[in-house]
């Protein structure tokens, strides 16, 4: 054996043997942080994990949201319409209602009576991100472009910040969580089998409001707002709760509009069991929430307070007396409802509503049998190319099939040690590598072919062949790398997993064709002095 | 063993066959698309719901239909999936009006309730329904091996691998059909049995997946499709434009490589299959592959022409295309077998995956001899011709007869 065979050998053994420590220590890290139990993860479990596998083999749930992020701009909206009426009242201004010509403007009636300097100094105080134009005895407030932008680039943060709290509260194995775009939000799941939990979990606005209840609960609305000339009085709201049995209408009630507290008062939430049966949710308020719940329960003893969840009243329980720090919601939840009610109280509101815009859920059973097909048309697809590889090219055929057998093996030690996610298309991918990686043996051994039959001697035609192939095999991978990495762009989740695999599979292709193979012929044939024919 | 020992076949004598067989291909294509029955957009693109269940019994079609109709989803339609012994059924809902209804979640409903009908307790759990998470929840709460008072064990990781193997076990046999197969669960004690026979009971289907695509989503796939596919031809345009530095060259590639997507995506219309991001993967990689092999065709060329021999560039290209001749039947060949594999064993998702590359394939080898090689023969001849103004440049209107125009152009003899 040459010495430069002898590197070149050594060269190749490091080099797989790497790619493979590499697989099984990835197989190892992966099994360790999925592992339940009790218990080590063997050998076996290690060589299954070396490589992440996509949602769509692995089973779980890929969703894209969208924030109505309008929701948000709403709800700044009337704060600072309620604001100022508040702040007006203070210095003893006189406004009329406000009305809501838009989603980002509001507007107020001025009476003569306004003292319209000293109404400017409050808003140039309170109200510096909205701008002010008067119209027909009205002020039209707007909100300006800038402070508009942030608000609805926050919330989208905030969206994310908060499904990634009740995400990791739920306990799902590696989430993913991002921001798409402008207000769209990517969340994967995989593992999960119960789709309609989870989506609720993540939807749920979770906006709790607790305040005193005034008025109801009826079933009759006009009858509830009679004593005001059906109009809802400027500090109350109507708000429904549920619809009772037998009953077509829901039950409203007549609550003040300022919450007693919020979900932002909460310091914790759990769900309970109580004792008459039935399943209810105990929260437990923070010190500043805690010093407001008692004073007004305080006050407000016989009275009943609404808890209202997504505005709509859940309960509105009497109160009995002066409550300090916790209460407890019931309705009638089952033990998962109030679990994830718990759960999305802790893990705070939604700045805004969400909608799904794309859902694919994978179900285990169907990933299961996915990997079963693709990896038997894969044997089945390599087994025929070994055969037709063999058949046509001897020895050299075998040769060719030992340098697919290690592009194969090194792929799969590639993609573990890129963190590259296996995906259906990605089998198809890497058994498609194995069926283009033939395609510079191919080329190789016809070149060689060709010089014997031009008169070479057995040695120089070898390597006129590989470097005469050269050239070409490079063109053939850079033709197929580019059309792939402009697949991984366009791709989703699938789709990239193809891309990825057939981008590693043709790189590792180039080392295995032309460097393993040159390699084999040389420790076959190097050591022989003459050489009387190629099998090929 | 030798297929093609030094064969010397004239190819390019046959290319205006070739590019009337060309045209025709395409004709028939376009006339699928535009004419006959138009691209069948998957979900990806069009927008919808397509949901696959796994029945515990022989699914009635009728009566799904019937159940689905009633649930005032708009159209929907229902076809067997994959082996019909597997009891699967796909069913598709269109595009709602508005975005975010879960479509998905009222389907499954609808099913449940038609199939089941009011004798089942609501209060039970459905085995073929309920993920581990819920099932471990439950078992927790009911506790039947009496664990929580135990030391050594924490109740919720106790039931919490209970309930994965459960589940791992439905996901292993398909579905649960009867409540009997529950006294066959793995590793697990003889209470937890009788708890699952009197709290849960096999529900009539399994889901193996769904998927919801709004109409924004599918617009944006629909356009980033597009955009892919146009992206990677100029990418090919540009590589070989820089490769070769010869604009024929570059032409015949390219117009080789619109050939082949325009008559994969005809003739994926003519069968009727679906356009969907898998498929758009396949033309993807089909771009790659069909310059490829031109790309070879190419190489050999350029090397032939380096040699300062008198020969006509139809010469040139007739001997680069036998040279490499068996190198393109063998690669070809050995793909083909991997994607027929594919066809054929790969399933239902890698099903029209497997049938595009396989068109593909074909066209593609083909389309590197007759349109990428034929092209560049006759660019040159073309302006072979102008230049010595032996005969006023002819347009090659009626591309249908073959012979004049092919055997004899021996005028663009040097270079």
């Amino acid at each position: 054996m040459s010495k430069r065979v002898r590197w070149r050998l050594l060269l190749i053994v490091l080099v797989v043997a790497g790619m493979i420590a590499g697989y099984v220590a990835m197989g190892y890290a992966n099994a360790r942080r999925e592992w339940i139990g009790s218990g080590k993860p063997t050998l076996t479990d290690a060589l299954k994990k070396g490589v992440r596998l996509g949602l769509d083999l692995r089973g779980g749930i890929h969703l894209v949201l969208q924030v109505n992020t309008i929701d948000a701009v709403k709800a700044e909206r009337d704060d600072a319409a309620e604001q100022l009426q508040t702040q007006a009242r203070e210095q003893g201004l006189t406004l009329g209602p406000a009305e809501y010509p838009s989603e980002r403007s509001f507007a107020i009636a001025v009476t003569p009576a306004t003292d319209e300097r000293k109404l400017d100094e409050t808003v140039k105080r309170y109200l510096p991100d909205w701008a002010v134009a008067t119209a027909g005895g009205k002020w039209v407030f707007t909100l300006k472009d800038l402070p508009l932008r942030q608000m609805e680039d926050n919330s989208v943060s905030q969206a994310v910040e908060t499904i990634r709290n009740r995400i990791d509260e739920f306990g799902v194995a590696e989430p993913l969580i991002a921001r798409q775009g402008k207000d769209r939000i990517l969340v994967q799941l995989p593992g999960i089998d119960d789709p309609k939990r989870v989506k609720d979990l993540i939807k749920s606005t979770a906006f709790l409001e607790l305040k005193l209840v005034t008025g109801g609960p009826s079933t009759d609305r006009a009858g509830l707002l009679a004593p005001t000339a059906g109009q809802v009085p400027p500090n109350l709201e109507l708000v429904e709760g549920a619809v009772a049995a037998g009953q077509r209408e829901p039950t409203y009630y007549l609550v003040q509009k300022t919450a007693v507290i919020t979900g932002r008062d909460l310091k914790n939430a759990r769900p309970t069991q109580r004792q008459l049966g039935g399943n209810a949710v105990s929260f437990f308020l923070n010190a500043a929430g805690a010093e407001k719940f008692a004073k007004t329960t305080g006050e407000n003893v016989g009275k009943q307070l609404a808890i209202i969840l997504d505005h709509r009243v859940k309960s509105a329980p009497t109160i009995n007396e002066r409550i300090h720090d916790q209460g407890e919601i019931s309705g009638s939840f089952t033990p998962e409802e109030a679990n994830d009610l718990a759960l999305v109280l802790r893990a705070g509101a939604l700045p805004a509503g969400l909608t799904y815009l794309e859902e694919r859920t994978v179900g285990p059973s169907l990933g299961l049998d996915s990997i079963k097909k693709g990896v038997t048309a894969s044997i089945a697809g390599a087994l025929f190319v070994f055969g037709a590889v063999v058949f046509y090219y001897r020895l050299s055929g075998l040769n060719a099939v030992l340098a697919l057998i290690l592009n194969a093996v090194m792929l799969l030690g590639a993609m573990a040690l890129f963190g590259a996610t296996l995906t259906l298309p990605g089998i198809a991918g890497f058994i498609l590598t194995i069926g283009m990686a033939v395609d510079s043996n191919v080329l190789i051994f016809e070149r060689i072919r060709e010089e014997l039959r031009a008169g070479r001697a057995p040695k120089t035609a070898i390597d006129n062949g590989f470097s005469k192939a050269f050239a070409t095999i490079i063109d053939t991978h850079l033709t197929v790398i580019i059309s792939a990495i402009f697949l991984f762009q366009f791709g989703t989740g699938p789709v990239k997993g193809f891309a990825v695999t057939l981008i590693l599979g043709l790189l590792i292709s180039v080392f295995t064709a032309v460097f393993v193979s040159h390699t084999i012929f040389e420790l076959v044939y190097g050591r022989r002095q003459h050489i009387d024919a190629l099998s090929i | 063993m030798e297929l093609f020992r030094q064969t010397n076949i004239n190819f390019l004598k046959y290319k205006w066959l070739a590019i009337g067989a060309s045209w025709l291909l395409i004709a028939v294509g376009l006339f699928a698309i535009f004419v006959q029955k138009g691209l069948k957009f998957g979900i990806d693109f069009a927008g919808g719901t397509q949901i696959a269940v796994r029945f515990a019994q022989r699914p009635d079609l009728d009566h799904i239909r019937k159940i689905l109709d009633s649930a005032n989803l708009g159209d929907t339609g229902i076809q067997r999936y994959e082996e019909p012994e597997k009891n699967e059924v796909l069913i598709r809902v269109q595009q709602q009006r508005q975005e975010g209804r879960d479509v998905s979640h009222d389907v499954q409903n609808a099913l449940r309730a038609g199939l089941l009908g009011p004798a089942e307790d609501a209060s039970k759990l459905d085995l073929n329904r309920e993920g581990r998470d819920t099932l471990a929840a439950r078992l927790v709460a009911a506790d039947p091996d009496h664990v929580s008072g135990r030391p050594d064990v924490t109740p919720a990781d106790y039931y919490g691998r209970i309930a994965e193997r459960i589940i791992a076990h439905r996901s292993e046999t398909g579905i649960f059909r009867s409540a009997a197969e529950f006294d066959r669960l793995p590793e697990t004690s003889g209470p937890v049995r009788e708890w699952l026979k009197a709290n849960s009971y096999p529900g009539p289907f399994v889901l193996l997946s769904a998927e919801n695509v709004g109409p924004q989503v599918g617009a944006d796939l629909r356009k980033k499709a597009v955009l892919a596919v146009f992206w990677s031809i100029a990418g090919m345009l540009a590589y070989i434009a820089i490769r070769f530095r010869s604009l024929p060259f570059g032409v015949g590639a390219v117009v080789a490589l619109i050939h082949d997507t325009l008559i994969t995506v005809g003739l994926l219309a003519l069968f009727g299959r679906e356009f969907n991001l898998v498929v758009v993967a396949a033309l993807l990689t089909l771009v790659g592959y069909s310059v490829n092999d031109t790309v070879v065709v190419y190489d050999r060329v350029r090397e032939n022409q380096r040699t300062p021999k008198k020969e006509s560039l139809e010469s040139v290209i007739n001997r680069s295309i036998n040279q490499t001749l068996s190198r393109t039947v063998l690669t070809s060949g050995a793909t083909m077998l991997v994607v027929v594999a594919l066809f054929f064993l790969g399933g239902e998702v890698l099903n029209t995956f497997a049938l595009t590359l396989m068109i593909g394939i074909i066209v593609g080898t083909y389309s590197s001899i007759y349109v990428a090689s034929a092209i560049v023969v006759i660019w040159k001849d073309l302006r072979g011709r102008r230049k010595l103004q032996v005969v006023p440049a002819p347009k090659p209107a009626a591309p249908v007869s073959p012979s004049p125009a092919s055997g004899k152009k021996k005028k663009s003899g040097r270079r």
